[in-house]
């Protein structure tokens, strides 16, 4: 049954979230969510999961950059679900490249595209390069390979999307993980109740601090607030250079909770603070969802509404929560970067 | 395969002859939340098999994995009372999927309207693999008739089985016993006793789980299935044609899968999508909208992650259930009270678009979708393992002539 005030809130949501910024003037954002563009470049016959979060991720990256855009997307549920026995949803050009290959694939695609515009050999346009990875294959695996693209002056967005685990090869622990979630890999037992004991990796931060050529880096989810992260994808693309957004993704099978909540779920991650919503401009952060201003949402609504945290106790709700007041309350960069938080300058 | 070097008891006898005592067994389900459900179910089987000294073996089929939410996925278990376990595997392991099986099990009754488990794959009938003779047996709180309709005519006469209960997701990491396992058992059992007997599976279900409860539902099951045949006259005339599977001579040159060609109008199927695949079978609901109360927020479109809405020109967003997986995110982010609701994909008979009902008679269409709707609301936990809470509702938002705005 509909649950009214999401959907409300929603829209009064996506009409406040400020899209014109002086920089942005040819980025045509998107104003209002009548205005979003109508047709699929990524469309309907994919084998995802009901209710998946990441096929949202790919229809919305399309239909912000529109036809004119080459895709290469490393091996996980976005390669394998959508190639169903020599079948596709997508409908703009797209390349599969291996598991950590992402970085690579995208730089080695917009080289070839200028190559080709120099010697005439394609007409001189501007053809969007975006590739997508996975947490494991882009924020662990491919980390090296996203690094160097970074470093580079080929105009490409890399998509980092994060389902907080290997989740095609049926949900082993990835350092996206986040802590004390049950994966095959890290299964609650009567010894030991929580087997995965590492925090979250910070990737965004991690690889905006690193690369100062970057120009725009951002924290995305595909609905929540509606528009934002089209938006973000289109400032992404008309910034130049090289450029990576990270988006959160409810994944119902990993996750371990009804399809219908995904939603519900990527709103929660936000509200809660556990996933910050911002973007990184020529190293300046844009808080696009302001936890400092909001009273954040307790993160236990969040985490007892998937199964994969059903063996939590008390004291595990209570440490989530420590974790993400200390990331608001006492970061150098609130939700960003834990400069003050857990790094200090040795006495 | 006969004089194996592995020292078989049925040397230089043929693979027809080893056929003769094979029993199978295909149990359908839905992927990942009924995965460990349909698991136990044909270990078991095989577990209680063993213990009347029957050779059996069980395994998954291959191609489904990666599984998906809701992708009709099978598990299939094969029995013997004369092979070694070598020859069994020999004769019937040797493929990905089955061709014929003496009992077909069903965990929810909405595939009885066809699988589609990945791409070229075709909507295929539940009952195609049943044997003359051979049993479907579904779980369902439905008669046999109202399940026999949406069934492929047969050329020959078999049986269809009713297990009473409830679709049973049983979830991932929390998973929930609702006994939907023993009772699966206990009904196979009943339909086939060659396969395993019921003091068997009896026995078997005490030893394992030493809990009378579990025991007690077993019996419960054995006596509640419901058993009727299935003359060779009933049943429809399939719908879904059977692809032609691309092979390798037919492929281009390197790995090259061809893209869905760029279309898009306004209206019901104004978009393209992919031909070649639908997710349509993947539904245990779908999600029925009332036009008249729509106020055109755009987010049921927004949010679908199949991209299954179709907007039109009068600013509504028309739904196309051929490629609706059946998730109920529309319904969830619909900011109208009992705009979008989730419906028992069962209530329906075809795939057409609802828009152009309504826009032929926009009164009569909400009364027929009120009467589908029913006065019952399905509420799924958060964590699916938890179970789905039922509300009834006092009366149908009232007919809004002019619309929603
Ligand atoms: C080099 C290599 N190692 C392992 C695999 C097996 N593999 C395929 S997909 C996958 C998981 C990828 O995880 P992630 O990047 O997070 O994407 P997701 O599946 O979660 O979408 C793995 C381990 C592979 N394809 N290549
Ligand atoms: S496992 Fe998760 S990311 Fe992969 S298809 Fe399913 S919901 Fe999507
Ligand atoms: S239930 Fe709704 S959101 Fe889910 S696939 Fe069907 S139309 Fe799309
Ligand atoms: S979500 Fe509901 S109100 Fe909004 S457009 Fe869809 S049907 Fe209409
Ligand atoms: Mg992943």
């Amino acid at each position: 049954m509909a649950q009214g005030w999401r959907g409300k809130e929603a829209i009064e949501m996506a009409t406040t979230t400020g899209v014109s910024k002086e920089e942005f003037k040819n980025a045509k954002l998107y104003k209002s969510v009548h205005g979003i563009d109508m047709e699929e470049f990524y469309t309907s016959g994919h084998r995802t999961c009901q209710g998946c979060e990441s096929a949202l991720v790919m229809r919305d990256f399309v239909k912000a950059s529109g036809p004119r855009t080459v895709v290469t997307g490393a091996t996980g549920c976005m390669y394998v679900a959508n190639t169903s026995y020599m079948t596709t949803p997508w409908v703009v050009p797209w390349m599969h490249t291996q598991l950590g290959g992402g970085g690579a694939s995208a730089v080695g695609m917009a080289a070839g595209l200028r190559a080709l515009m120099r010697k005439g050999k394609i007409p001189d346009e501007k053809i969007n390069v975006i590739n997508f990875s996975g947490d494991l294959g882009g924020g662990d695996m491919g980390l090296g390979g996203i690094s160097g693209a970074l470093q580079t002056d080929y105009d490409m967005l890399i998509i980092i999307y994060d389902n907080e685990s290997a989740a095609n090869t049926d949900i082993q622990a990835t350092n996206m993980t986040p802590w004390g979630a049950q994966t095959t890999f890290t299964p609650t037992g009567s010894k030991k109740r929580i087997m995965h004991d590492k925090w979250k990796k910070n990737v965004a931060p991690m690889l905006a601090i690193g690369h100062p050529n970057c120009k725009y880096v951002a924290t995305a989810c595909a609905t929540f607030p509606p528009m934002d992260y089209m938006n973000k994808v289109k400032k992404a693309l008309s910034i130049g250079g090289p450029t990576l957004i990270h988006t959160m993704d409810p994944c119902p099978k990993g996750w371990d909770y009804h399809p219908r909540y995904s939603g519900d779920l990527g709103q929660l991650a936000i509200k809660t603070g556990i996933f910050p919503l911002y973007e990184i401009i020529k190293g300046e952060v844009n808080y696009t969802y302001d936890a400092r201003k909001t009273k954040r949402v307790p993160v236990r609504e969040y985490l007892e509404k998937q199964g994969r945290f059903s063996h939590f106790i008390e004291d595990d709700f209570e440490f989530v929560q420590s974790r993400v007041d200390e990331m608001w309350n006492d970061w150098e960069i609130p939700g960003v970067a834990p400069i003050k938080g857990w790094l200090s300058v040795r006495r | 395969m006969s004089g194996s070097s592995r020292g078989t008891k049925s040397e230089a006898v043929s693979t027809a002859e080893m056929e003769k005592s094979v029993l199978r067994l295909e149990v359908n389900y839905r992927g990942i939340f009924q995965k460990s459900l349909a698991y136990r179910i044909t270990n078991d089987l095989v577990y209680a098999a063993h213990s009347e000294g029957k050779t059996a073996f069980s395994n998954g089929r291959y191609s489904d994995d990666p599984q998906r939410n809701g992708v009709p996925c099978a598990n299939f278990a094969f029995f013997s009372d004369a092979l070694s376990e070598d020859d069994l595997e020999a004769v019937a392991s040797a493929s990905m999927d089955i061709d014929r099986a003496n009992v077909v099990v069903v965990l929810d009754d909405t595939m009885v309207k066809g699988l589609e488990p990945w791409g070229h794959y075709g909507i295929r009938p539940i009952n195609e693999k049943v044997i003359p003779g051979g049993t479907l047996l579904i779980v369902s709180r439905r008669k046999p008739e109202e399940l026999i309709r949406h069934l492929e005519k047969k050329t020959f006469d078999y049986n269809i089985a009713i297990l009473p209960g409830d679709q049973s997701f049983a979830g991932l990491w929390y998973y929930r016993d609702d006994a939907t396992d023993v009772r699966t058992i206990a009904a196979v059992a009943r339909v086939a006793p060659e396969i395993v007997g019921i003091h068997s599976v009896e026995e078997y279900v005490k030893k394992k789980y030493n809990d009378a409860a579990k025991v007690k539902s077993l019996q419960e099951a054995y006596d509640s299935v419901v058993v009727r045949e299935v003359k060779q006259s009933e049943g429809i005339a399939w719908p879904h044609s059977k692809p032609k599977l691309p092979s390798w001579d037919s492929f281009d040159e390197g790995i090259v899968v061809k893209s869905v060609e760029r279309g898009f109008t306004l209206g019901p199927r104004g978009q393209n999508r992919n031909p070649n695949f639908k997710r349509g079978t993947s539904k245990t609901q779908r999600p029925v909208i009332r036009f008249d109360t729509c106020i055109k927020c755009t987010l049921c479109w927004y949010d679908c992650p199949d991209e299954c809405f179709d907007p039109t020109a009068d600013g509504l967003y028309d739904v196309n259930y051929e490629y609706c997986t059946g998730c109920g995110r529309c319904a969830q982010v619909c900011p109208v009270d009992d705009c979008i609701v989730m419906v028992d994909d069962l209530n329906f008979e075809d795939n057409s678009s609802p828009w152009e009902m309504y826009k032929r008679d926009a009164e009569g269409y909400v009364k027929w979708l009120e009467e589908k709707k029913g006065k019952v609301r399905f509420m799924p936990s958060p964590v699916t393992g938890k179970g789905v809470r039922h509300t009834e509702i006092k009366a149908a938002v009232p007919f809004k002539q002019d619309g929603g705005n």
